[in-house]
């Protein structure tokens, strides 16, 4: 059946030769936003749309075959928490954000301070004093204007948790210490969700993939001061670790199997080691 | 043919010349090891033998890979 919004899609197409030599459909960005303000619905909802009748948005063409057109359709609908917006929390929101997931809530109650401009990809010299939070909705404004981000300027605590999650496919857990991991772990297993977590010091870190009722790498590295208070984060060691933590986010939101459900995936970037521990 | 040992981020400057080929003695442990290294029981957060979560108490046997990881939670 075409709907109105189908029928928009179409007339806005596109036909060009794909990246792979085949010929496609694509739609600009341009077209997307002004579909979605006539029919007054979110971008990411007119990209869903568009791929389910083969029209590519262009601005996900260079996904393919990575991501594939289901995959991304999936993800465009998919809705994650990720608590935190400091190192890795930057990172992720940006591979995030130009990945394409649809509705990202995020939550950290921290301003930027100098100190912060080693590593975290939000921090901007314009910015120093100024709420995470703020950045988060500016840089989402900046790179993807489709894509819904909530930004919560407040420290997540009991009980309040259970709204932050509300809805959501899949919990990150991107805090810097160790106090509330376990917390947000707890929470997410209670949500029944499964929570992607990710830690570093130095040139050292992990990434856990938790399912629900499974124990995790919160439950073995306490609540006390970590050695990150030695060897600080550096910020290659920070995106390398936000990469894999957005990977295996991406691969439980397209339902693709998470290799590292019930392992920490221990990186070792100074002798380039890795080790997939079942814990 | 010994263990292999590898210590990360804080504990590296306990790991021994002979890391990758270290003898061990009858009975030994993850406990009696850490004792023989100088580490802090304390400062070890996880255990790893040949990929698997060990404990204190777990045994070492020649050939198997040891991990000792301490508590890490920057971001």
């Amino acid at each position: 059946m075409t709907t109105p919004l189908i029928e928009a899609i179409r007339n806005q197409a596109v036909h060009i030769v794909l990246p792979k030599g085949d010929e496609g459909e694509t739609i600009s960005l341009d077209a997307i936003a002004t579909i979605a303000r006539e029919h007054a619905i979110p971008g990411y909802i007119v990209e869903a749309e568009a791929l389910r009748n083969d029209v590519y948005p262009t601005r996900y063409l260079r996904n393919m075959d990575g991501i594939t057109k289901n995959d991304q359709i999936r993800l465009l609908e998919s809705s994650i928490a990720q608590v935190g917006l400091g190192g890795l929390g930057g990172s992720l929101l940006e591979i995030f954000i130009r990945t394409g997931i649809g509705r990202i809530r995020t939550a950290d109650d921290d301003d930027f301070e100098e100190t912060n401009l080693n590593r975290q990809a939000l921090s901007t010299l314009g910015n120093i004093d100024c709420p995470k939070s703020e950045a988060a909705l500016e840089r989402g404004s900046l790179v993807n204007s489709s894509m819904k981000i909530e930004a919560w300027n407040q420290y997540l605590k009991q009980p309040n948790f259970q709204d932050f999650l509300t809805g959501c496919d899949v919990v990150v857990d991107a805090l810097g210490g160790l106090e509330t991991r376990l917390a947000v772990q707890q929470a997410a297993a209670k949500a029944n969700i499964p929570l992607v977590t990710g830690a570093l010091a130095g040139w050292t870190g992990y990434v856990g993939v938790v399912m629900p009722g499974q124990s995790g790498p919160a439950d073995i590295m306490g609540h006390d001061n970590a050695v990150e208070e030695i060897l600080g984060c550096p910020a290659a060691a920070v995106t390398f670790i936000a990469s894999v933590m957005a990977t295996e986010t991406i691969k439980i939101l397209t339902g693709n199997h998470s290799t590292l459900a019930g392992n920490m995936f221990v990186i070792d970037l100074k002798s380039l080691t890795f080790d997939t521990v079942s814990i | 043919m010994g263990i292999e040992i590898k210590c990360f981020a804080t504990l590296a400057q306990f790991l021994p010349p002979n890391g990758d080929d270290y003898p061990i003695d009858q009975g030994e442990t993850i406990k009696s090891l850490l004792a023989k290294l100088g580490i802090p029981e304390k400062e070890v957060a996880l255990f790893f033998i040949n990929s698997a979560r060990a404990y204190l108490e777990s045994d070492i046997k020649n050939g198997d890979r040891i991990g000792l990881f301490p508590a890490v939670g920057g971001g």
